[in-house]
């Protein structure tokens, strides 16, 4: 399967693509799934590897875009720039470190307060704390993601009592500050964080579940 | 030296949400440079991110959709411009300020150029910063600030000396997140000046300690 896409995707670029079938809509393919993908991207520039990863990622990056409050039009962009960012940056792609949600989610955030937000300094910052991590990875002997699982962590996310589950989703989706939550549900500040600080706790606890 | 006094998880949560008003966000960086306990908890924050991106229901993307993406690497390679990292680094030199905050200070303690608002009080105004108030203080050794408590979120980062309030010993990387519920009175510690870095979330009001302390002086 793999080779025959490559042999394709050798010779005609764009039909191989089209060769491709549309993942299947319910399930959500694992990171393994995904860091294979990218693997194929990083060393063989496999378009239709892109392609897969484009037509799964590309719309939810949209859709937490429009959330947020973003034209149309800009979203469109910063969609496409966030995923030739991954077509550029994919050999600087590590499995270990964030599975490639995780990673294409900070490529759009960064994207966003740098595009939307006109934060100049940011994205530099950013890099610099990414680039610190790497230095210390390869150091210590952190936690990597890839020992964590997505579905526990999004069980956990399902199972949150309603307030906490909606200032979660406020907090990520809508990128509401403590100040405007407090604000739009007339709820205490002091009590927002501490919903967000107990939500933060279950969900960090169910990445450190044993298997 | 590793901070004792970290982000509170639910400033971790909004800073990966990219929703940390900017001024806080830059302290909250310049702490995060210092501390690898909160970059680990905002690994974890972003994973959250991840999945909550990630679960969203959605439709494929049309077929114009894809043929643009497919032209845009038909284009490829561009020329890139990549944004160059921040100057941030694995270091202890203590006149060097964090990395977070060269755009708005500059990178030398030692070269910080003061302002006297008050005995025993110098501070330097961060302007131009879109979202709060961002301030340098430099307050004389022993100095006992009046109690106070807070109004809406402030944000302080010991850069250097140190203070003691009710919460504990406050040095050098630690970071003070303090809310409204909060009503304290910190001490700086005898020797040296306590240098810090504060935000507030509030773009005029001046409702932070260290600010509060100062609007009686200066009356904002």
């Amino acid at each position: 399967m793999m080779r025959s896409d490559q042999f394709a995707a050798e010779v005609a670029p764009f039909r191989a693509q089209r060769a491709v079938p549309p993942p299947v809509s319910n399930a959500v393919p694992d990171s393994l799934y995904w860091s294979t993908q990218m693997a194929a991207v990083s060393a063989q520039r496999d378009r239709a590897s892109f392609m897969r990863i484009y037509d799964h990622f590309s719309p939810r990056l949209q859709r937490y875009l429009r959330n947020l409050g973003v034209p149309e039009s800009m979203a469109d962009e910063l969609v496409q720039e966030a995923l030739l960012t991954l077509w550029r940056k994919a050999a600087l792609f590590d499995p270990a470190r964030a599975s490639l949600a995780t990673w294409l989610y900070r490529v759009a955030r960064n994207l966003y307060i740098d595009h939307v937000r006109k934060e100049p300094h940011w994205l530099p910052i950013q890099e610099g704390l990414d680039r610190l991590d790497h230095l210390e990875s390869a150091r210590l002997d952190s936690q990597p993601e890839s020992s964590f699982d997505q579905d526990l962590l999004r069980q956990a996310i399902d199972r949150l009592p309603p307030t906490q589950a909606k200032l979660v989703r406020m907090c990520y989706l809508e990128s509401k500050s403590h100040s405007e939550i407090s604000g739009e549900l007339a709820m205490p500040l002091g009590s927002v964080k501490s919903s967000l600080r107990r939500a933060f706790a279950k969900l960090q606890g169910s990445m450190r579940s044993p298997r | 030296m590793k901070p004792h006094h970290h982000l509170d998880d639910a400033t971790l949560l909004s800073y990966s949400a990219g929703a940390l008003p900017s001024a806080l966000a830059v302290v909250a960086s310049a702490h995060l440079e210092r501390c690898a306990q909160c970059r680990e908890g905002l690994d974890a924050a972003d994973r959250i991110g991840g999945v909550l991106m990630q679960q969203q229901r959605v439709d494929a993307p049309t077929d114009d959709a894809r043929a643009a993406m497919l032209a845009l690497l038909d284009a490829e390679p561009v020329l890139e411009h990549p944004a160059q990292p921040a100057d941030i680094v694995e270091q202890d030199d203590p006149d060097r300020l964090p990395g977070a905050l060269h755009p708005w200070f500059g990178n030398s303690l030692r070269a910080l150029r003061w302002k006297r608002v008050a005995p025993g009080v110098q501070r330097i105004r961060a302007s131009g910063i879109g979202g709060g108030t961002l301030m340098l203080l430099r307050i004389a050794p022993g100095s006992k600030l009046p109690l106070h408590s807070h109004g809406g979120n402030e944000l302080t980062m010991i850069l250097d000396g140190a203070y003691d309030d009710m919460l504990g010993h406050f040095g050098p990387g630690d970071v003070a997140d303090l809310d409204g519920e909060i009503n304290h009175q910190p001490v700086t510690s005898p020797g040296v000046p306590c240098i810090c870095v504060a935000a507030t979330d509030a773009p005029l009001v001046f409702s932070g300690w260290f600010a509060r302390t100062l609007q009686p002086l200066f009356g904002f």
